[in-house]
């Protein structure tokens, strides 16, 4: 915690703007707004440096605001990462303000990041911030002819009246396969198969799903807050889990039309 | 001789009796009537301590936009208060709006008169307040779902520390506590100051946030 008695911005931040209605209050400012539309069109304005697309994916942020910043400052120092993909678990209490602060710390990203919702991200009124701040909750793109799948997988914090996952944001996922035109798949999620946040009952069910898309190359999840990685269904399509903040790392995937690339990057 | 005396003597004393009996007939009835009054006075007092001395409109504050509530003051100096607020949040950009409820309790150690105005400042006040925040979404104990103490946290319960500034001004000018005050705070909750604490980069202005206030003194 640092105070600057003396600096004058710090008191007109201080008394500017900033009464609170709420920790929980979705009241919030135009620029966290629909920050993934907003990033996803700054993305799919540009082309993929190379026939190899390059994404980072960071894990849990949560209340690793620090590291989080040595994060941002480690990938920007990279020129060869096209996008990052924050996995979920954006706040770690579901309040307004951490949003507003992992936001402040990853647009200081100099490529655009958009963000998976997580469990803690339901917390209190989270969901709905989540939703004013980012979109959708399942969401999808299509960028260097790979289909990026955004899931959320968090069933434990829904009830039965929302699917989670949602089988029918995946097949029309699929029927718009005419339209866009890639000919691999990835879906990222934040709760993996098998966790107890996730619904297991269509745990198979769901995994024989996603192989419906072309040529599922691998899944990719947070969560654990530990470095995973399984063949999780014994077929080959690998499960890879991204640690959290706290520990310093981020995973960095490289995709070519006929092999991929996973790297655990310590920062 | 000396049984007329005895009998003078006999008949005063049943006389000052009678004139004793006569008149504590009444007077035991007053004393009776008097222990219930000052009984019934006593039962009262104490039920009129707890009517509010004062209400508040405070802005902000982490319990809604308005809150809206009533209060006591109390101690030798009038230095501590208790208040009872209700808030509403409005939905904004989510999908509803909330009611709150807040249990306040302020310290107001210096009262400052300035000569000659029915001004007075009060340079430091301090407050600690529990907000609770009504809503489907929001629980004390996470719902049986999830396994025991998996968030560990309550959503629906914040614990706030303030630090303000009040200036103050009595409405008539004798005879009356009638009192118009205005205050402004600068308040955080525990959660952002477990944050704080865990985190260098989070700084001092952007876990406090200001609330503007106003009290009506009326007793």
């Amino acid at each position: 915690m640092k105070f600057y008695p003396f600096s004058i911005f710090g008191w007109i931040l201080l008394l500017g703007g900033c009464f609170e209605y709420h920790p929980y209050d979705v009241r919030l400012q135009e620029k966290y707004k629909q920050i993934n539309q907003k990033n996803l069109d700054r993305l799919l304005a540009t082309v993929p440096h190379s026939d190899t697309v390059c994404f980072a994916f960071v894990g849990d942020t949560q209340r690793w605001y620090d590291e989080t910043e040595a994060c941002v400052e480690h990938i920007n120092r990279r020129n060869d990462i096209d996008f990052v993909v924050h996995g979920g678990d954006i706040s770690d209490f579901g309040m307004k303000k951490e949003f507003c602060w992992v936001h402040d710390i990853m647009s200081g990203l100099h490529v655009p990041y958009v963000a998976i919702i997580g469990n803690h991200d339901h917390l209190g009124s989270g969901g709905e911030i989540y939703e004013a701040m980012y979109g959708d909750l399942n969401f999808s793109f299509v960028y260097g002819g790979i289909k990026f799948l955004c899931l959320n997988t968090n069933a434990l914090d829904f009830d039965y009246a929302t699917p989670v996952p949602d089988f029918q944001f995946l097949s029309q996922e699929m029927k718009d396969t005419v339209e866009q035109t890639y000919d691999q798949t990835i879906a990222m999620m934040h709760v993996e198969p098998g966790d107890l946040v996730f619904n297991n009952n269509v745990k198979d069910i769901f995994h024989e799903y996603l192989k419906h898309f072309k040529n599922l190359r691998f899944c990719i999840h947070a969560h654990a807050h530990c470095l995973k990685k399984s063949d999780m269904f014994g077929d080959g399509i690998m499960y890879y889990g991204a640690d959290c903040m706290k520990h310093r790392n981020y995973l960095l995937f490289k995709v070519t039309q006929d092999d991929y690339s996973c790297e655990v990057v310590y920062f | 001789m000396i049984i007329r005396v005895k009998l003078f003597i006999f008949r005063t004393v049943m006389k000052v009796l009678g004139l004793l009996l006569a008149l504590s007939a009444p007077v035991s009835a007053f004393a009776v009537q008097d222990r219930y009054e000052q009984k019934v006075e006593r039962y009262q007092n104490s039920w009129n301590r707890l009517i509010p001395r004062y209400q508040k409109l405070q802005f902000a504050g982490a319990m809604g936009v308005f809150s809206l509530g009533i209060g006591w003051d109390y101690g030798k100096n009038k230095q501590w208060e208790s208040d009872l607020l209700f808030g509403y949040l409005p939905r904004f950009d989510g999908d509803h709006g909330h009611l709150t409820i807040t249990l306040k309790q302020n310290y107001i150690p210096w009262k400052l008169n300035i000569k000659r105005s029915r001004w007075r400042v009060e340079p430091f006040t301090m407050s600690l307040y529990m907000n609770k925040i009504f809503g489907d979404e929001f629980w004390t104990r996470e719902p049986d779902k999830y396994p025991d103490g998996y968030y560990g946290l309550a959503t629906n319960t914040r614990f706030n520390l303030a630090f303000g500034q009040r200036i103050d001004f009595r409405l008539k000018p004798e005879g009356s506590s009638e009192r118009i005050t205005l205050f402004y705070e600068f308040g955080t909750n525990d959660l952002y100051l477990i944050s704080a604490f865990t985190n260098k980069s989070l700084r001092v202005s952007e876990i406090f946030s200001l609330s503007l206030g106003l009290k009506f003194q009326f007793l």
